[in-house]
């Protein structure tokens, strides 16, 4: 096994132990129970077909609380490490910085994808006691393309930690996650209508910022929809790795330059 | 053979010079203590020594190479001043850890981490997390994990600090046994007895030049000097300009 692989193995399982030990995944656990039940439990007013909008309201929230996670658990490994100084035998180590981040962003994305593993497993547990359907091609394509956002927000964070305190990062990344989640499919079409400045800072966000909505299933999996191509799945997690990896790059150059 | 090389080196952060021209070699199998004021340069020097920062001129080598380089770091074993480790984490994992950092088997950490947490009076604490662990229990699991991937060469900030007299006397045997195997330490200290005790010579810095350099037995003179007296003399000293000896 090569050296590299060995070092980023053990950074990858300090995050793990970390999280099973601070008891994360319980939180996780509870948060996922609390935001899914009423989908398996509740028929507001007796009206069929409301359930529908449980299920759409309990999705969002899954949304929001997995960006939460990834961008709470990436954006706080690197000031941690200054903060604390654990840095420094980190750094002393026969292992690059590249290593080091790569070993800290693939332990922040297993953790992140874990509480989403949780998250998906109360949705699919409910939703198959409520309508009896346990799988779905919408629901694992929902599920991986979801995982794919978890990877460009946790680039997002672990880049930002870089630059910024956590709560700065964590204020920026949200905004953006959320605004181009809502907003990001109109941007080309604001900026039309607009001056010249204005035009290029709408263009700008359109090319630079992550393009959250390709990640969004929900609509699919509410309505009963039927799954996109598996094509568009590929074009679209092959995005969140060349996006993630561009975050990465940045982050790589930020790691080497900065001053222990 | 000379094992730690510094040539000329500055460094200055802002309008400060943290280090300026600083030179000074540290042979094969010598114990060295890097000794000096608050503030005169010693971490800067540490961390330089590590590739964690660069000098603004002159050169940094160990073992004839430039330390930034991750393959020359395999030969270090580092000690850092402050030891905080994860708090989450048990002894064996930290030590995993930081085995699979130095790309070592899983089979070779084992063993040594062994020996080492044996060696360093931490056996029985295996099952406790750190964040359980006094401040003198951490500084031995810092000595266990500088030692773990058996080093060449040992560079140790403030070692002694918060080790109680038995922890300095296993400490003390342990650097000398290293020592007689070959091994080159470096350590920077404020403990100026343990310095003379155990080093073969001594470096004192102030305001990031050397101040004075020379052996233990040189420290000691005629018999009526001693290192703390030899380092008032210089560190006190308001009219020192430039390197004594």
């Amino acid at each position: 096994m090569s050296i590299a692989i060995l070092q980023i193995s053990a950074l990858i399982k300090v995050s793990l132990l970390e999280l099973y030990r601070r008891k994360d995944l319980i939180v996780v656990l509870i948060l996922g129970a609390i935001l899914l039940l009423p989908i398996a439990f509740v028929t507001p007013f007796g009206i069929s077909g409301s359930g529908t909008y449980f299920n759409e309201i309990a999705l969002i929230m899954v949304w929001i609380f997995s960006i939460f996670i990834a961008l709470g658990v990436s954006s706080r490994i690197f000031p941690n490490e200054f903060e604390k100084r654990t840095i420094y035998p980190l750094l002393a180590k026969p292992a690059g910085r590249g290593v080091i981040l790569t070993g800290r962003y693939l332990g922040a994305l297993t953790a992140a994808i874990s509480a989403l593993c949780i998250f998906y497993a109360a949705y699919i547990l409910l939703c198959g006691i409520k309508q009896g359907v346990w799988f779905s091609e919408v629901l694992l394509q929902a599920f991986i393309l979801h995982a794919g956002l978890i990877a460009v927000m946790v680039a997002i964070g672990m880049t930002g930690s870089l630059l910024m305190t956590p709560s700065a990062n964590i204020t920026l990344s949200l905004l953006v996650a959320f605004g181009m989640l809502f907003f990001g499919n109109r941007l080309p079409e604001l900026a039309q209508g607009q001056g010249a400045i204005a035009k290029i800072a709408l263009y700008s966000a359109n090319a630079l910022a992550p393009h959250i909505e390709f990640f969004d299933m929900r609509q699919r999996l509410v309505h009963d929809w039927p799954a996109v191509s598996w094509l568009v799945c590929v074009v679209v997690m092959l995005y969140a790795a060349v996006y993630s990896w561009v975050c990465l790059l940045i982050a790589d150059l930020l790691l080497r330059r900065k001053r222990f | 053979m000379t094992v730690i090389r510094l040539e000329n080196v500055t460094k200055t952060f802002g309008a400060v010079r943290a280090v300026e021209k600083l030179s000074f070699e540290v042979k094969k199998g010598e114990i060295t203590g890097f000794l000096g004021a608050n503030g005169a340069g010693k971490t800067t020097t540490i961390k330089m020594l590590l590739g964690f920062i660069r000098p603004d001129a002159g050169k940094v080598l160990i073992n004839g190479k430039d330390p930034v380089l991750p393959l020359t770091r395999k030969s270090i074993g580092f000690m850092p001043e402050m030891a905080y480790y994860y708090p989450y984490l048990k002894v064996y994992e930290l030590l995993d850890l930081y085995g699979g950092l130095c790309g070592m088997t899983k089979k070779t950490i084992g063993a040594r981490a062994k020996m080492l947490v044996a060696k360093v009076g931490l056996s029985g604490t295996e099952n406790r997390q750190l964040k359980t662990f006094s401040k003198g229990m951490l500084q031995r699991i810092g000595i266990a994990q500088a030692f773990l991937h058996d080093p060449d060469v040992y560079i140790l900030d403030e070692p002694f600090t918060g080790l109680d007299p038995l922890a300095r006397i296993q400490f003390r045997d342990l650097l000398q046994e290293e020592k007689r195997s070959g091994k080159t330490i470096l350590f920077s200290s404020h403990e100026l007895s343990e310095a003379e005790l155990i080093c073969d010579n001594v470096i004192i810095l102030k305001e990031g030049k050397v101040a004075w350099r020379g052996t233990t037995a040189q420290v000691a003179g005629d018999g009526s000097q001693n290192l703390e007296r030899v380092f008032l003399n210089i560190i006190g000293n308001d009219s020192w300009e430039g390197v004594a000896i």
